[in-house]
């Protein structure tokens, strides 16, 4: 159930001004020493300590498993070959970067 | 008074009409009226399942039907991107077999990335579609859809079928790779 | 009026002049606006299925379960969304989909279960709302002109309070002034309304302005796309903890009862569910709704894990930063929705007094104030002779 559809049932909401939005967001860049820093969050500005984040080769073989830390971040070492980055902040609430788009 | 007695009678009127015009902002609510009813009925989807609906189509053992929820160019959602919100109804006999569906541009790498979640009845259920900082000329709109049982189905259509609003804002944008 | 008749002369037009030039305006939102505050009221009032009738004295209520059950009984293709009984006085409002993908809210007695009625599709309540919210004007990006245009209002509202507060010396007084002169005029007897009915609803044209000021603020906030609050990205169900079913296997998940008493353990003592949200697909959880016990005005919530009945979410009075409980609080209290109906009648009971202040300010002015305004633009000396009017007003 929504969010904002629960809010309009009760009243508590007037109308549904937008979809109170929380999608995914995840920016990668590339760092000193050949690594890869990851940082998550929300597109309302919250952030993503603990949240998922892996590593998955084109082969789907998953390269690395990590979590975020506290301040919604992970550094790890660029892999060889093709990659992509899956943020996961649970089902429908992924973001993925191909390792072509890391910055 | 004499300011009243000595105007004429456009500025008689004028003075004293003047604070009902106001009165002419209850048009505003008469105009909206018709547009106003619309918009409500649609959340019951009474009005069909939303602004543009595409032929039903098989998607493994079941069918569904998809749309466009407005014919709105994608909204900006901060950081996120753009988003713009898609309706998919799936047959009645096929509802209870279905647990999740999802939507996304291009084809999903596996069911952990198969896009955005959709939401409500399966009868008429809603997902905010994010879509990519670019797109490719083959990419098509997927439906990926998870069955109870644990089994996958997808199916897709082509942009310039499944929504020609937004195969237009990427062409206007100068997106497409 | 003392000996500065120029200073309190230009109050009292500041005061005649912040509604007078809108007053029809000002009078539509509060008379839409009072009628807002009981519209669920008016609803159990003129259609019979929006009520709670007992069956018999001794009838027991059977719960979100029971009614859900019921109505799966009479429509088994129904997809239920959500389930929610405020008051006890309203019947169980439930939100199902059929399989033509329409939707529509049943009224089903909680005692019985039968489906008393629907609810039509657009509610006198949410078109009462829009009305007296945003004009009915449509939203678009997340914007409406008319939602600006109402809650625009709460400044000239707030003028009107402390101008007529400033006009009206020593207003204290009038508290138990209950003289309403008729045999005078209607000018007179309007006048002396006007001022009794200032008085007596000062802390309700406070509220209801600060509160609509809140609601422009919002309406900025949302144009801007700023948000404040700290509620978070949803939780979803794990992947792995939703169960593979067979076909014709039912789906194992706990029921509404067992969501609600979850609930109502992880809240704090006093917590009132009211709405139980079903699964809007197999990774959502079941949402509990209901008021706090310790401050009414606000909900607290809990999300069910479906599959083994643990509260993975919730948010609690304590999760809100203050800046949050204030403002949470502001549309409830602007609407009077806080306090069962005794709440909603003492609100639309000022909603209508302040109406009839609007009317009766207008009435004022036409017959009075609009003439001496005309005057004093015109001589400067007829200013004298519009003070001693004012000095008589004053002076009751």
């Amino acid at each position: 159930m929504k969010q904002h559809n629960i809010l309009l049932a009760l009243g508590l909401l007037s109308c549904a001004p937008f979809a109170l939005a929380h999608n995914p967001v995840c920016r990668c860049t590339n760092a000193a020493g050949g690594t890869i820093r990851c940082v998550g969050g929300f597109s309302d500005g919250s952030g993503a300590p603990g949240v998922k984040l892996d590593v998955i080769g084109y082969d789907e073989k998953v390269l690395l498993k990590g979590k975020l830390g506290a301040d919604s971040s992970l550094s790890f070492k660029k892999p060889k070959g093709e990659f992509y980055i899956l943020f996961d902040a649970g089902p429908g609430h992924v973001v993925e970067i191909d390792h072509a788009a890391v910055e | 008074m004499n300011a009243w007695i000595d105007a004429s009678p456009w500025r008689r009127a004028w003075l004293r009409w003047r604070f009902h015009l106001c009165l002419l902002i209850l048009l505003v609510p008469v105009c909206f009226f018709s547009a106003s009813m619309h918009e409500q009925r649609l959340d019951s989807g009474q009005q069909g399942i939303g602004m543009r609906e595409l032929p039903v189509k098989a998607i493994g053992p079941w069918s569904v039907r998809l749309a466009e929820k407005t014919l709105m160019a994608p909204t900006a959602d901060g950081a996120a991107g753009h988003v713009k919100p898609f309706v998919a109804a799936f047959c009645q006999d096929c509802v209870p077999q279905i647990r999740a569906a999802y939507l996304r541009i291009g084809k999903p790498r596996n069911l952990r990335a198969a896009g955005a979640l959709f939401y409500g009845s399966l009868y008429r259920t809603e997902a905010y579609l994010v879509v990519p900082p670019t797109l490719k000329q083959a990419d098509q709109i997927w439906l990926t859809v998870e069955g109870w049982d644990g089994s996958v189905h997808q199916t897709s259509w082509p942009l310039a079928e499944a929504s020609p609003v937004l195969l237009d804002w990427f062409k206007q944008q100068g997106k497409i790779e | 009026m003392g000996g500065k008749p120029s200073r309190a002369k230009f109050w009292f037009l500041l005061h005649s002049w912040l509604a007078m030039p809108i007053w029809a305006f000002v009078f539509f939102v509060c008379l839409t606006g009072t009628l807002a505050t009981v519209s669920q009221e008016i609803n159990w009032l003129v259609d019979p299925a929006f009520r709670a009738n007992k069956p018999s004295a001794t009838a027991q209520s059977i719960g979100f379960d029971g009614a859900l059950a019921a109505l799966h009984r009479a429509e088994p293709a129904a997809d239920v969304q959500w389930m929610m009984q405020t008051e006890d006085y309203f019947a169980i409002q439930a939100r199902a989909t059929y399989p033509d993908a329409s939707s529509a809210t049943l009224y089903v007695n909680p005692y019985s279960g039968a489906i008393q009625g629907r609810a039509p599709e657009v509610t006198l309540r949410s078109f009462l709302r829009a009305l007296h919210g945003w004009l009915l004007v449509p939203f678009k990006g997340g914007t409406s002109i008319g939602w600006y245009l109402v809650s625009a209002l709460s400044i000239p509202l707030l003028g009107s309070l402390i101008t007529g507060l400033i006009v009206y010396k020593k207003f204290w007084r009038g508290f138990f002034k209950f003289r309403i002169r008729f045999s005078q005029g209607a000018r007179v007897a309007w006048g002396d309304f006007h001022r009794l009915a200032g008085v007596w609803s000062l802390w309700f044209v406070g509220v209801i302005a600060i509160t609509a000021f809140w609601l422009l603020i919002q309406a900025v906030m949302w144009t801007a796309r700023v948000s404040i609050s700290t509620a978070g990205p949803p939780v979803m169900v794990a992947r792995e903890e939703v169960p593979i079913v067979q076909p014709g296997q039912a789906i194992p998940r706990v029921s509404m009862a067992q969501s609600m008493e979850a609930a109502r353990q992880a809240l704090p003592e006093g917590f009132h569910p009211t709405f139980v949200g079903t699964q809007a697909n197999a990774y959502s959880h079941v949402r509990v709704w209901g008021r706090s016990g310790s401050w009414p005005l606000l909900y607290e919530s809990a999300s069910v894990n479906p599959y083994t009945g643990a509260v993975e979410d919730s948010r609690k009075l304590s999760d809100r930063s203050k800046l949050e409980l204030v403002t949470e609080s502001m549309r409830p209290l602007h609407a009077g929705d806080f306090g069962g109906l005794a709440v909603k009648l003492i609100w639309a009971f000022f909603g209508a007094l302040l109406s009839l202040m609007v009317f009766s300010g207008m009435l004022i002015w036409t017959k009075r104030t609009a003439q001496a305004s005309a005057a004093l633009l015109k001589k400067r000396e007829r200013l004298a002779s519009a003070a001693v009017v004012l000095q008589q007003e004053g002076g009751q």
